[in-house]
């Protein structure tokens, strides 16, 4: 048996390798599943792993291939799915208790519309425990490690989407971005996380966190690879009332354009954060100089209201999850105290018992926020902070085709290290504006901090709709830097110096 | 408007949360730092300022009055904690609260 | 509770009751906010799916037909429709309650500012005491011909949301919630499209909630948004009611009641509460504000005990949906949809069908009543409408009654009706014949024409051959014959029935009458 490594080749290179017959479909699984055997042990990435599932995949693909028809566009690609997301012959956990034994009987619909276009369904990621966390050291089932330093966290809340990645156990991946959950993962793990647009992807059959605020979003090694991703989840949905009507484009065919006239704002105002760590800062201006090499116009732009931005999703956020965590209550699925007096005692205790304290501080501070009396103090402010914040990046995008800032203002934090709840919030500080705001925004590794040899992440940020022209930047970005972070220990494991 | 610990045993009846007192007292501290926190979007000044509920502009999203099969109710029960094989079964009612 | 009590204690006092009345969307193949069938009863759980059972990712996208219902409803009541509306969140935890939170509507509804014009008559007019016995108008009230008066209801909104499930609590007595020991869940209800409507506090009597009621089924019934059964829920009233002593203008606390079942639990539910909460205050006590349970067995209220907080529904705008904005010419458009409303439809009886008021009233209300009406007038020819009509209210509405069973259970046919009176104004049989031939022909099915048939019940008009009998029968009789003709015209019955007996009772009376009149006096 030949070993692939996926280290090595992108999304599209394991598609063109199958079609071209240098390798089949079944050969990825087993390369795929052999990575997970040598490394998840340490990385922790999948909560479940999905083998019948993906060789029933793979062995379409080499059939489809056998009888000369034509391979969909992520053909025999390993994907790992967050577990968040439902699909029929796996179980939904959400790396919580309250779900344990969960069990999908409907499909999630860009889970459905990744694997129609061919992608192999590996397994189910970890995350933070419903997604509330930026270090998935809330999932119910352990921490996922970073590939980078195994005594690092890979981000969160979709951990362990972009640590599969990144470890080479998965081509793709999809996660979900309610505050940063894609992005900021993303930058620490070195790997390209988009959050589409709000209602460019159907948020069908993805467990709600914000339902106004939640986006499914691809992982990739490449931009390319993401961009693939995105075209196959993409659309409409009948079943999502808030998905969108607008086309999509071909998103693979606008990269490659490079970054000519592109015009490209720095937020400066967001920049200068407190807490935004030197090397980031710098690397950002870097980054805008890069564009400037490559033609681009480049400018910058205040989103003044954008500083308010955590403070609004701290409301905004824990009020739709408090509402949306309310129907795990024990009575229809779930986890059920069995010795509960009545009703009341059942949701009580059952809830308080299945549900981690992260998960039990945003209910409680998202139940406070629209409680009797506080409502116009809180959401409603936080509402009208939205507005603002939404104005800002309309302005914004009057001037500029996109925006830049860090994707966080750290590189990835040791287990433990940020254990006061609003200290961990803070990692989001760059990534929550456009959840509010709905916009589109990518990180793309942009370099290895020197002091700790961590990936740092460059946000690009889009306009509505406009996913072609930021993955189009972000492409020029990739290609113009060059870098392509292989953690140490898959050099280990597979004896390449990685990269080019 | 500093939370206290009746707010917080309030909140989590209404959350459906049996907390301990120790939670309580943990809770009501890091409940009333991230207030804090939150707290400089009281100094704003947003008057005037329309409230979004949602991000995107779109309007009248409906579906066609259409019949759509559903869950066999095999698959329905599946996840049940405790079923009479037709139906959820649950404890006795004590307590609930009365709606509908 | 004695009449008179309720009376006595209007004396005193005004009422000011407001109705929340629930109406489940029947006329939608599908739930509200998921493709599953609506449909009453069923299997437990056997039409559900991820979206109507709250499970874990699922989401709602809101049917356009139930939307467009209620604009009709709100149309039909003289509501406003909104031009921008939404969902929102509605908080509780209740197991029957997928989501643990409602979709409902909030301050941004469908319809608002409605009203509805009630007519109370008969024995209910005397609660208006205020009325002086329907002498004095008092208010938007008119006092009609009949002794009855009009008096316009404010209708607050009209909300659309989705239904919960059901319970059936087990190992208690009469499936009640005490004393159970365990209940089942069955969601097959849950996401059934509901219309909640709230009245203004404009109801001043018992008799006036129970007309408003009525007449808000009537319509609903005549758009066909529900079937509006009582008995099933899928029409479910609940009433707000304080008091306070005549000529004061503040509120006084108010209790709801819920649980009434029938358009008489409502009346008397409210009666009841009225009589209760004014001797609660003649004792020198207090109103408590708190919702009570209608016993119709024990015609009692009882307090709903409830070791929860006070409910705090925690409203948000429901982040799954998008708003609705309107189109006013789409609206327009909804309007030219609406069917004839039943007040409109009285008025055509009278002035075309020139049926009374009272009889217009009663087949108007009632929607499948006035399809059958109308369609036996089509075939019967509008010149009959009025026996057709008589029929309706008398005969046929007996053995409805009798039976126990609505009017399209029946046997009897629009088509079957007006053929019957037919025979009767065209002279064919008696007055009395056609009773039996109504009863045979609710009993088999059969049509009027082929029941006289078989039973040669022929009536005959023939007014030849009645002169050939009375002319024998005159013959027979010359005694009387003379004694008429001196004087004695009350013989007049003696003939008929000798003619009539000759002809074994077929003999038309009217033509019997005429012939012999003409005969005795030549």
């Amino acid at each position: 048996m030949s070993t692939i490594d996926l280290s090595a080749l992108t999304a599209r290179e394991v598609r063109r390798g199958i079609a071209s017959g240098d390798f089949s479909a079944r050969e990825v699984a087993e390369s795929a599943y052999a990575r997970i055997e040598a490394l998840d042990g340490e990385v922790h990435a999948f909560l479940q792993l999905t083998p019948e599932l993906a060789f029933a995949a793979a062995d379409r693909v080499d059939r489809a291939r056998a009888a000369g028809e034509e391979l969909p566009p992520l053909a025999g690609v390993p994907a790992g799915i967050k577990d968040n997301m439902n699909l029929i012959g796996t179980r939904t956990t959400c790396a919580s208790r309250i779900l344990g034994n969960y069990e999908s009987v409907y499909d999630c619909t860009a889970v459905s519309r990744l694997l129609e276009a061919g992608a192999l369904p590996i397994g189910k990621c970890n995350m933070d425990e419903f997604a509330f966390g930026s270090s998935t050291e809330n999932s119910a089932y352990g921490p996922t490690r970073n590939p980078w330093d195994l005594e690092r966290v890979p981000g969160g809340s979709s951990g362990g989407s972009a640590a599969c990645v990144a470890a080479g156990m998965a081509s793709i991946s999809l996660g979900s971005d309610t505050g940063g959950s894609i992005r900021q993962p993303g930058a620490l793990t070195g790997t390209v996380g988009l959050k589409p647009t709000y209602g460019r992807v159907s948020r069908y059959g993805v467990v709600a966190f914000g339902s106004s605020l939640d986006q499914i979003g691809p992982f990739g090694k490449t931009v390319d690879d993401v961009a693939l991703a995105l075209e196959a989840i993409s659309g409409a949905d009948v079943m999502d009332a808030t998905s969108s009507v607008e086309p999509v484009d071909p998103y693979s065919e606008a990269l490659g354009r490079g970054a000519q006239g592109l015009r490209v704002g720095i937020v400066s105002d967001m920049l200068a954060m407190e807490g935004c760590g030197e090397e980031i800062r710098r690397v950002v201006n870097s980054s805008a100089e890069t564009f400037a090499a490559l033609g681009a116009e480049v400018g910058e732009v205040e989103l003044p209201s954008a500083q308010h931005g955590l403070a609004a999703y701290y409301i905004i956020g824990p009020a739709e999850a408090s509402s949306n965590l309310a129907r795990f209550d024990g009575i229809r699925y779930g986890r059920r105290v069995p010795d509960a007096d009545d009703v009341l005692d059942l949701y009580m205790r059952s809830r308080a018992e299945g549900f981690g304290p992260e998960t039990i501080r945003r209910i409680m501070l998202g139940t406070y926020a629209l409680s009797a009396g506080y409502y116009d103090a809180y959401y409603g402010q936080a509402q009208k902070a939205r507005t603002r914040i939404i104005q800002d990046f309309r302005a914004a995008f009057e001037r500029f085709d996109v925006l830049l800032t860090p994707s966080t203002p750290e590189v990835a934090f040791r287990f433990g290290e940020k254990s006061d709840p609003y200290t961990m919030y803070l990692n989001d500080y760059y990534t929550i504006p456009v959840n509010l705001a709905g916009n589109c925004a990518v990180s793309v590794p942009s370099g290895l901090c020197t002091t700790a040899g961590m990936p740092m992440g460059l946000q690009i940020i889009g306009d509505y709709f406009a996913e072609s022209t930021l993955l189009r930047a972000a492409a020029a970005f990739e290609e113009a830097t060059h870098f392509e972070p292989v953690p140490p220990l898959v050099r280990a494991l597979t004896g390449t110096e990685g990269g080019e | 408007m500093a939370i206290t610990e009746s707010d917080v045993r309030h909140v989590a009846l209404l959350a459906r949360l049996a907390l301990t007192d120790e939670q309580v007292t943990t809770l009501t501290a890091e409940l009333g730092a991230v207030l804090g926190h939150i707290d400089e979007l009281q100094r704003l000044d947003l008057a005037g300022v329309e409230p979004t509920a949602h991000p995107l502009s779109m309007t009248d999203r409906t579906r066609p009055d259409v019949v759509v099969p559903g869950l066999s109710r095999e698959l329905a029960l599946l996840n049940a904690p405790d079923t009479d094989g037709t139906a959820f079964l649950i404890p006795a009612f004590a307590g609930a609260g009365e709606e509908s | 509770m004695a009449k008179d009590r309720l009376a006595e204690v209007l004396e005193r006092y005004e009422a000011v009751i407001g109705l929340e009345i629930h109406t489940e969307i029947t006329a939608t193949n599908t739930k509200m906010f998921c493709g599953c069938p609506v449909a009453f009863g069923g299997e437990p759980n056997t039409r559900v799916c991820p979206v109507c059972l709250g499970l874990p990712g699922a989401l709602p996208v809101p049917n356009q037909a139930a939307i467009e219902w209620t604009v009709l409803a709100g149309l039909a009541t003289d509501c406003d429709i909104a031009l921008w509306s939404q969902f929102h969140r509605k908080q509780y935890f209740y197991p029957d309650m997928p989501k643990d939170y409602q979709i409902s509507q909030y301050d941004l509804p469908f319809c608002s500012g409605g009203l509805l014009e009630v007519e109370v008559d008969g024995d209910g007019v005397a609660q208006r005491v205020d009325l002086g016995g329907g002498v004095a108008a008092v208010g938007p009230e008119a006092v009609a011909d009949d002794g009855g008066y009009r008096t316009t209801i404010g209708i607050t909104r009209i909300h659309l949301e989705e239904d919960t499930g059901k319970m059936v609590h087990v190992g208690g007595s009469e499936g009640r919630i005490a004393g159970a020991t365990h209940s089942l869940v069955d969601f097959n209800r849950a996401g059934t499209p509901l219309m909640e409507l709230v009245s203004e506090p404009d109801i001043r009597t018992p008799e006036e909630a129970r007309r408003f009621a009525q007449k808000l089924r009537s319509i609903w019934l005549a758009l066909g948004v529900s079937d509006c059964s009582m008995e099933e829920g899928s029409m479910r009233v609940d009433g707000n009611v304080s008091i306070r002593r005549r000529g004061e203008s503040e509120l006084g606390t108010k209790s709801e009641v819920k649980n009434m079942n029938s358009f008489k639990s409502l009346h008397d539910a409210l009666a009841y509460e009225i009589v209760r909460q004014a001797d609660l205050l003649d004792a020198g006590d207090r109103v408590v504000q708190e919702t009570r349970h209608w016993d119709a067995g024990a015609k009692r209220t009882s307090a709903l005990r409830s070791k929860e907080e006070a409910h705090d529904y925690r409203y948000f705008p429901e982040p799954d949906m998008v708003p609705f904005s309107f189109d006013p010419e789409w609206i327009d458009s909804l309007a030219e949809r609406l069917p004839e409303l039943p007040d409109a439809r009285r008025a055509r009886y009278m002035t075309e069908l020139s049926l009374r008021k009272h009889d217009a009233g009663l087949l108007s209300a009632d929607f499948a009543q006035a399809c059958f009406f109308e369609e036996a007038v089509a075939i019967a020819g509008a010149a009959r409408a009025k026996p057709v009509a008589n029929w309706m209210l008398g005969d046929l509405a007996a053995l409805l009654n009798a039976e126990g069973i609505e009017l399209p259970e029946s046997r009897v046919s629009p088509a079957m009706l007006a053929e019957l009176v037919g025979l009767v104004e065209d002279g064919m049989i008696s007055g009395k014949q056609a009773k039996e031939v109504f009863g045979d022909m609710a009993a088999s099915g059969d049509a009027p024409g082929a029941i006289v048939e078989a039973r040669g019940m022929r009536q005959v008009s023939d007014t030849e051959a009645i002169e050939s009998v009375v002319r024998g029968v005159l013959e027979a009789n010359p005694v009387e014959v003379a004694s008429y003709r001196a004087g004695k015209t009350g013989l007049i019955g003696f003939f008929v029935g000798a003619v009539m007996r000759e002809m074994r009772g077929q003999g038309n009376p009217k033509v019997i009458n005429e012939v012999l009149t003409r005969m005795l006096s030549g």
